[in-house]
């Protein structure tokens, strides 16, 4: 009965949704057609991990259902997805963004971290989308309002949410067993703070001095942004301060997490060189194939490992993914530990935005005259994509949380999920094509109990600040880590060295805040 | 008073009208972007946004910036030594070593030589991304390396080494000095080997008739001859070098090479336009530097190796 009046209950929604923003597409189609315009391109880039690729695809199955809406009242027009990038760096597809927008040649919908909203925004490059959020109310009523929160920059609205995530600690359940580590309610004892970073490397030397694994912790490469900056979290430390608008450097904590890359690299515990592992060859196929006890990871590592092949199956020496079953049985996930006793443990996420061109749709006829209708149109597009089936399918595909009510219920539907198993969905036959290997390793059960099982680290998130200074401070602390983790600089250097280099460099002084101590002990909320 | 009717003298023109298509070449592709560079270095240029920047003239704002971070940010200090260490020893590398073999190359014959010439252009003939991939796996930290599995499997050492992050600073800078001077020996070989060339034989065969041994005719003969050919790849490469990256470049993307010790300045301007927060007035302001030091160094070594005497009439007394 429960399960009746829940479907009852989405179906409302998703057809009041539907006429809200029905007649604004209709509404926006017919001004367009008045004008004489028959067809509209657009272009789409976006980024992420292999199995993210909705956040292109949500943009080609919006144009199909607008064009579909448009064709069942007579409108004389279509909408054509002219490009669709999708890249895994996001990083340098922000860099290849910003380059491009004032040319003019950038995509028209860029999905990325919502962190890049800041420097993108103050720039004048992404459309401000609050009057369209404001008239179609209801429909943004269905987003978590974490989600639109973060969307927001000064006093403008800058993207819609398009997924989040936790950054689990996974552990090997195999390795955890050969050493004695009991996982039973592992869970719950990092969430009271009873299990921090400190039984993280008792156990890591454990496992590593027995000879069970080879490595006691993995974690990111490349960048400290964001996994690494879950260990100034964990020992109570702070970002941004919003009162100031101002980054923040507490040295206390920033200290102890250096101290712990320092002493995990120098007791041999985690690599001193990973910054400069290849994420698909090193950090993937060393998590998989057990190499490591523990790992810092994302939600989405739980379907990537199942559709890359990552893993070199010792009966056959072939590489493929993991099933379901496998990476259930091998990993164990809980929160990111409290870095001492007395603090909590954490998480952190960083939405992923669908953010809109400033100039999008320039390349259409008649743009300067009907400039704010094309506003309006790719509103209504990536609004469409918005639509709660993409944003599931996105979530169990990719192993990433959702970001609104509608599409939490339907990962929850069982029935949809086998529709969705067997392709029976309306979804465009191109998108269809781009998903279905992707799907048939990724619908199952245990994905969806994984992405229901974390979605309670979502109470312990934080997110990264969203400051257009955030990514040179970013860069100071990936580069240190490096350092650190090497061997070249102590910790206590490596805090000197960031200091100086805030210092040296007058804007990013004016930008950050250093603070001595993290925020005491007892101060800490839920222990 | 008799007018006096100037005549056209086609001869002033003919000198112009050659020189024209280089001097055209040259203040488009190498003065007006100095004058873009400097006249940005004056604005708060970022993140290319050029239609709301570029108008905006904030002075000395961005080499006030500069100085500070020079006096205060450690990196940036490294970057000044790195850059005095790398120019000076691969420019040596480069002109010593395209003697060297450019002298080999004579004595060798042609059969020889022209191998040789053909091995030691391969760098230049290689896409840079392939040549320096080549280097990554060489120097590579772990076991995969070949320099490395080489020296595991003679017993040299029991345990890899990251030669670009090991070491400092010595390390880095021996890669990338190693990375870049071979690129830039074969620019000296195909050169002085040209100049050798064509010295007439008859102060050779003269030489040789004199009992001169091959050291001599290397000492009297063939680099004196030379002299003006070595001037200009000295030069070249040294302003070539002081404004070059793309190999480090590389080698710091992939984390061969400790980033500090292995950026040169003309890598920090990049860096500074490039990455971060994309501070193109400050990156243009470093650059702006970088031209000055260039252009300085430039005028320096031609002054030091007699540049005036090349130039100048030919007494006539040889």
């Amino acid at each position: 009965m429960l399960r009746v009046l829940v479907l009852l209950a989405l179906l409302m929604s998703v057809v009041i949704l539907a006429a809200t923003l029905q007649d604004g597409i209709i509404s926006v189609g017919q001004t367009l057609a008045r004008n004489g315009v028959t067809e509209v391109r657009y272009s789409v880039w976006a980024s992420g991990d292999p199995n993210s690729v909705i956040r292109v695809q949500g943009i080609v199955e919006a144009a199909r259902r607008i064009n579909k809406i448009w064709a069942e009242k007579g409108v004389n027009l279509k909408i054509t997805v002219r490009e669709t990038r999708y890249e895994l760096d996001f990083t340098q597809m922000y860099q290849e963004f910003l380059s491009k927008q004032p040319l003019g040649t950038a995509g028209d919908f860029l999905v990325n971290s919502y962190v890049y909203i800041a420097s993108l925004a103050e720039e004048g490059y992404l459309l401000d989308v609050s009057k369209y959020v404001a008239k179609y109310k209801e429909f943004t009523e269905d987003f978590y309002s974490s989600m639109l929160n973060a969307a927001k920059y000064k006093k403008g609205i800058y993207g819609l949410p398009q997924d989040t995530e936790a950054r689990p600690l996974f552990i090997r359940k195999d390795i955890a067993k050969k050493i004695g580590f009991d996982l039973t309610d592992l869970d719950k004892k990092v969430a009271q703070g009873v299990f921090t970073w400190q039984d993280v490397y008792n156990w890591s030397k454990e496992s590593v001095s027995k000879g069970a694994s080879e490595w006691g912790l993995i974690h990111r490469r490349g960048s400290a942004h964001p996994d690494l900056m879950q260990f100034i979290l964990a020992f109570s430390g702070t970002l941004y301060d919003p009162v100031d608008d101002k980054l923040v450097l507490n040295k206390e904590a920033v200290l102890k997490w250096l101290n712990i890359e320092w002493t995990f690299a120098r007791e041999k515990l985690l690599p001193s060189d990973i910054m400069a592992w290849d994420w698909a060859k090193q950090v993937h196929p060393a998590i998989v194939s057990g190499k490591t006890l523990f790992d810092i990871g994302g939600t989405w590592y739980w379907t990537e490992w199942q559709t890359k092949s990552y893993y070199t199956d010792p009966k056959t020496g072939q590489a493929r993914g993991l099933t379901p079953e496998e990476v259930e049985q091998w990993f164990y996930y809980t929160l990111f530990p409290a870095g001492e006793p007395g603090r909590s443990p954490v998480t952190l996420s960083q939405p992923f935005m669908w953010m809109i061109n400033s100039k999008a749709g320039s390349q259409n006829p008649k743009y300067s005259v009907l400039k704010e209708t094309y506003d309006e149109l790719a509103f209504l597009i990536a609004a469409k994509a918005c639509d709660p089936d993409i944003n599931a399918i996105h979530s169990i595909i990719s192993a990433h949380l959702p970001v609104g009510k509608s599409p939490a219920a339907l990962l929850a539907d069982k029935k949809w999920l086998d529709d969705l198993y067997e392709m029976k969905i309306d979804l465009d036959e191109s998108v269809k094509k781009v998903l279905t290997d992707i799907v048939k390793a990724t619908v199952h059960p245990i994905n969806a109990k994984f992405l229901t099982d974390v979605a309670y680290m979502l109470e312990y998130t934080n997110f990264p600040p969203m400051h257009p200074m955030y990514p040179k401070l970013a860069a100071i602390f990936a580069e240190v880590v490096d350092y650190v983790l090497r061997g070249q600089m102590a910790p206590d250097k490596a805090l000197d060295y960031i200091i100086s280099k805030i210092n040296a460099d007058l804007d990013l002084k004016e930008s950050v805040k250093i603070v001595e101590k993290a925020l005491p002990s007892s101060s800490c909320p839920a222990l | 008073m008799p007018r006096v009717v100037k005549k056209f003298d086609s001869r002033m023109i003919e000198p112009w009208a050659f020189v024209a298509p280089a001097l055209i070449i040259v203040l488009i592709f190498y003065f007006l972007p100095m004058i873009l560079t400097i006249y940005t270095s004056f604005t708060p240029l970022r993140n290319w946004n050029i239609s709301r920047y570029a108008h905006q003239i904030v002075g000395w704002r961005n080499y006030q910036r500069l100085l500070h971070a020079i006096l205060n940010d450690p990196s940036v200090r490294a970057v000044f030594l790195t850059t005095f260490v790398f120019v000076s020893v691969t420019l040596t590398v480069n002109v010593l070593g395209g003697l060297l073999l450019a002298l080999l190359n004579f004595f060798l014959g042609k059969k020889s030589s022209s191998l040789i010439n053909t091995i030691w252009l391969l760098p230049r003939m290689a896409p840079i991304a392939v040549y320096a991939l080549v280097w990554y796996y060489f120097f590579h930290g772990s076991k995969m390396g070949t320099l490395n599995s080489l020296l595991l499997k003679i017993g040299v050492i029991s345990q890899p080494i990251s030669f670009g992050q090991e070491f400092l600073p010595l390390g880095p800078w021996s890669v990338i000095v190693f990375v870049n001077g071979l690129v830039g020996v074969s620019f000296g070989l195909i050169v002085l080997s040209s100049a050798i060339n064509s010295i007439p034989s008859e102060y050779l065969i003269a030489a040789r008739v004199d009992g001169a041994t091959d050291w001599q005719i290397c000492r009297r003969v063939l680099i004196p001859q030379i002299k003006w050919h070595l001037m200009y790849v000295t030069t070249w490469q040294l302003l070539s070098l002081l404004t070059s990256y793309a190999h480090t470049y590389l080698l710091v993307s992939w984390k061969l090479v400790n980033k500090t010790y292995a950026s040169p300045w003309a890598l920090y301007v990049y860096d500074l336009a490039f990455t971060g927060v994309f501070d193109q007035g400050l990156a243009a302001a470093a650059g702006t530097v970088l031209v000055i030091v260039g252009g300085f160094l430039g005028w320096f070594t031609l002054k030091i190796l007699g540049f005036d005497k090349l130039m100048g009439q030919p007494r006539g007394d040889l």
